[in-house]
């Protein structure tokens, strides 16, 4: 039966001097037909309108997005994706038309793209993410967090114990640009100066200082989570550092008696601002975890599954830090006694308590990722 | 088979792109190819004026609205936090918004996919752009301010690090990026391709005459593979140098399967049409009963996974 069907010869072909010279006797089998029919292309006949029609509509799709589409071809789309992914599993099964499947191959893959590809703009996903994703992600991190949350207050423990040991520690430990004129020489009243300095006005504060302090703490954070990559080390060290500045700096302060003035002046961003850092932490730790445990899933997807997670709360950490930075480069100075500093931090860590504990609790357990 | 178009296009086209199985929602696995490191260069190189312009554009704006009542510190400040907010959303915004794919992506035919299947996530989308500023900011700022107070030792173990770090693709089978194994997706190219008319459909004008016959025997040597290697000769422009490549093809072809008559030269496109299309035909009828026969030195329905196990085999 092999060669049933496949012979397109006319009657005069065997008259022909192109015949077969050798296995001739059984070229002849099944008949004369006039037209070679094959399988692949009476199976691409029926269906190459349609493919042609998924074809142009994804066309304009990724030109410009679904919007490109008018309603009713917005409702054929899945319509047409469906009758090009089942004519590839025909196709794979019965054409060896090479063009005809990396055709099909490229197609169901650019509808593919197109019927799944992300459907929300930046706006919408940011929205859902502070409603729900991110306070969500913070719950899921409590481990991680009480880590470097104990990172953190040892460095603190550390700082402050070496610098009241011996004031010399206070300009190893910090970096002059943190430190500025303070330092071991300092007398109180140049502390003090610090501490309830004047307001330097609405565009020095609120546009210039607090800025810079934004971008600089941001990129730490980042870099916190980012280097989590590296197996978490990085990140504890970053923590045990931060931490080691403030107990310096408490230190230094509490050496003049002023570390209560100190902690109200540090405490009205540092509210914000340290929950940022550690939620940085906590996140590079999780991906650190990740890398090094991967759970029943292969290390890899582990990963990605997970990553996802810590990468959503580095980036609300990165709003937090731009409010940290609003209120450490406009309010601190605004604000200038320390019961009412104390009072302003109390409310913003209440608020975020609030925040990550409450919020989004309520509602729809859909997957998150 | 997908192996076939594997095989195929590495001896015809001589580069080996890495390809990888993705499963659709339907259950219909999906071949992509990793992106090469050049397109990803070449892209990311892009992406990057794009956004300078952007950001110089932005802030001649802002100037030109502020007059000149902007003294120094206020204009700095405003261009960084403009370079800040738009290398941080640039990539996000146009991930999403164009499904995967930014402008420079868009120009080099790239984009970027679950690496699972299914639907590429917002978050995913976040996770794999956050991570740039470690990967490519860090470096390219380090870069910038080098040459501080800080020792040699701690500049070289940081260069270091950060060339660990950002050459991550250079290694791996798919080109992954550490944003890409955080966030769970991968960057693949999309070439399109046309669909062509069928080579096996008889030319209108010939009345669907085949002038060469072809027996059983002389179909049974090749497998899917030499077919589809035909087919690709046979795709060519007709060039002086198609000519005399399919002078030679025909040659070979009638030696091995002992055709006797020489073919003429003027009838070597016709001879290898024919050919093309009944052994299509028997080999899809052979594949319709179960006989997949992957190239010449297979047996029917032997190998037919053979150079696929290897790479979808790791899940």
């Amino acid at each position: 039966m092999n060669a049933a069907g496949i012979r397109a010869a006319s009657p005069n072909q065997a008259a022909r001097p192109g015949r077969p010279a050798a296995g001739s006797a059984g070229g002849e089998p099944g008949g004369a037909g006039r037209g070679l029919t094959l399988r692949s292309a009476v199976f691409r006949k029926g269906r190459e309108q349609g493919w042609r029609r998924l074809d142009d509509m994804i066309r304009r799709v990724e030109k410009s997005g679904l919007s490109a589409l008018s309603a009713d071809e917005a409702q054929e789309l899945p319509l047409l994706y469906l009758a090009a992914m089942s004519s590839l599993s025909v196709a794979r099964n019965i054409a060896l038309d090479r063009n005809l499947l990396l055709y099909l191959e490229n197609l169901s893959l650019r509808a593919y793209l197109a019927v799944y590809g992300p459907r929300v703009n930046l706006l919408a996903a940011l929205y859902d993410f502070f409603r729900r994703g991110f306070p969500r992600a913070v719950r899921g991190l409590g481990r991680h967090l009480a880590i470097v949350g104990a990172a953190f207050l040892s460095g603190g423990a550390a700082g402050y114990l070496l610098v009241s040991s011996n004031m010399e520690y206070f300009s190893l430990l910090t970096p002059e640009s943190l430190a500025g004129p303070r330092g071991p020489a300092s007398t109180a009243e140049e502390l003090r100066a610090v501490l309830f300095a004047p307001w330097p006005g609405f565009i020095d504060t609120f546009v210039v200082f607090a800025n810079s302090l934004f971008r600089h703490n941001a990129v730490i954070g980042i870099f916190s989570f980012g280097l989590g990559f590296a197996l978490g080390l990085p990140t504890i060290l970053l923590m045990i550092y931060n931490g080691l500045i403030i107990g310096a700096f408490i230190a230094l302060h509490a050496d003049k008696g002023l570390a209560v003035d100190f902690i109200g002046w540090l405490s009205i961003h540092g509210a914000t601002e340290i929950t940022a850092i550690l939620l940085c932490g906590a996140a590079g730790l999780a991906v650190a975890e990740k890398v090094m445990f991967p759970d029943r899933f292969s290390r890899l997807e582990s990963l990605a599954r997970h990553g996802r997670q810590a990468a959503g709360v580095v980036a609300g950490a990165v709003v937090l830090f731009f409010i940290a930075g609003f209120l450490e480069g406009g309010f601190r100075q605004l604000i200038n006694n320390t019961p009412a500093r104390f009072a302003f931090a109390l409310a913003t860590g209440a608020a975020w308590l609030y925040y990550f504990l409450v919020v989004g609790k309520a509602g729809p357990h859909g997957d998150d990722d | 088979m997908a192996t076939t178009t594997d095989r195929v296009g590495a001896l015809i086209e001589g580069i080996k792109r890495n390809r990888r199985v993705i499963v659709s929602p339907e259950g219909v696995p999906l071949e992509v190819q990793a992106a090469g490191h050049s397109e990803r260069l070449a892209a990311l190189l892009l992406d990057l004026l794009i956004m300078f312009g952007v950001i110089v554009g932005l802030y001649l704006f802002l100037l030109v609205l502020l007059f000149s009542r902007l003294n120094f510190s206020i204009g700095l400040t405003l261009i960084l936090f403009i370079v800040f907010v738009v290398r941080n959303f640039y990539f996000m915004h146009f991930e999403l918004a164009w499904q995967g794919r930014t402008p420079g992506k868009k120009i080099c035919g790239l984009r970027v996919i679950n690496r699972h299947g299914g639907e590429l996530s917002p978050s995913a989308v976040i996770a794999r752009n956050l991570t740039r500023e470690v990967e490519i900011f860090m470096p390219l700022s380090m870069l910038v301010s080098l040459g501080g107070d800080a020792s040699g030792w701690l500049i070289l173990s940081l260069l270091g690090w950060l060339t660990a770090l950002t050459s991550l693709p250079l290694w791996g089978r798919d080109h992954l990026r550490v944003g890409d194994l955080i966030g769970g997706t991968q960057v693949i190219a999309m070439p399109r391709r046309a669909l062509l008319d069928d080579l096996a459909a008889a030319p209108p004008q010939e009345a669907a005459e085949r002038e060469y016959v072809f027996a059983p025997g002389q179909l049974a040597i090749y497998g899917a593979f030499e077919l589809q290697v035909l087919e690709e000769f046979l795709r060519r422009p007709p060039t002086k140098m198609t000519q005399q490549l399919l002078a030679g093809v025909c040659l070979k072809i009638s030696r091995k399967i002992g055709w006797e008559e020489p073919v003429p030269p003027a009838k070597v496109r016709r001879f290898l049409t024919d050919f093309y299309a009944a052994e299509r035909a028997d080999l899809e009828r052979g594949q319709l009963f179960g006989r997949h026969k992957a190239d010449q030195g297979a047996a029917a329905a032997g190998r037919r996974d053979r150079s696929r196990g290897g790479k979808t085999g790791k899940k």
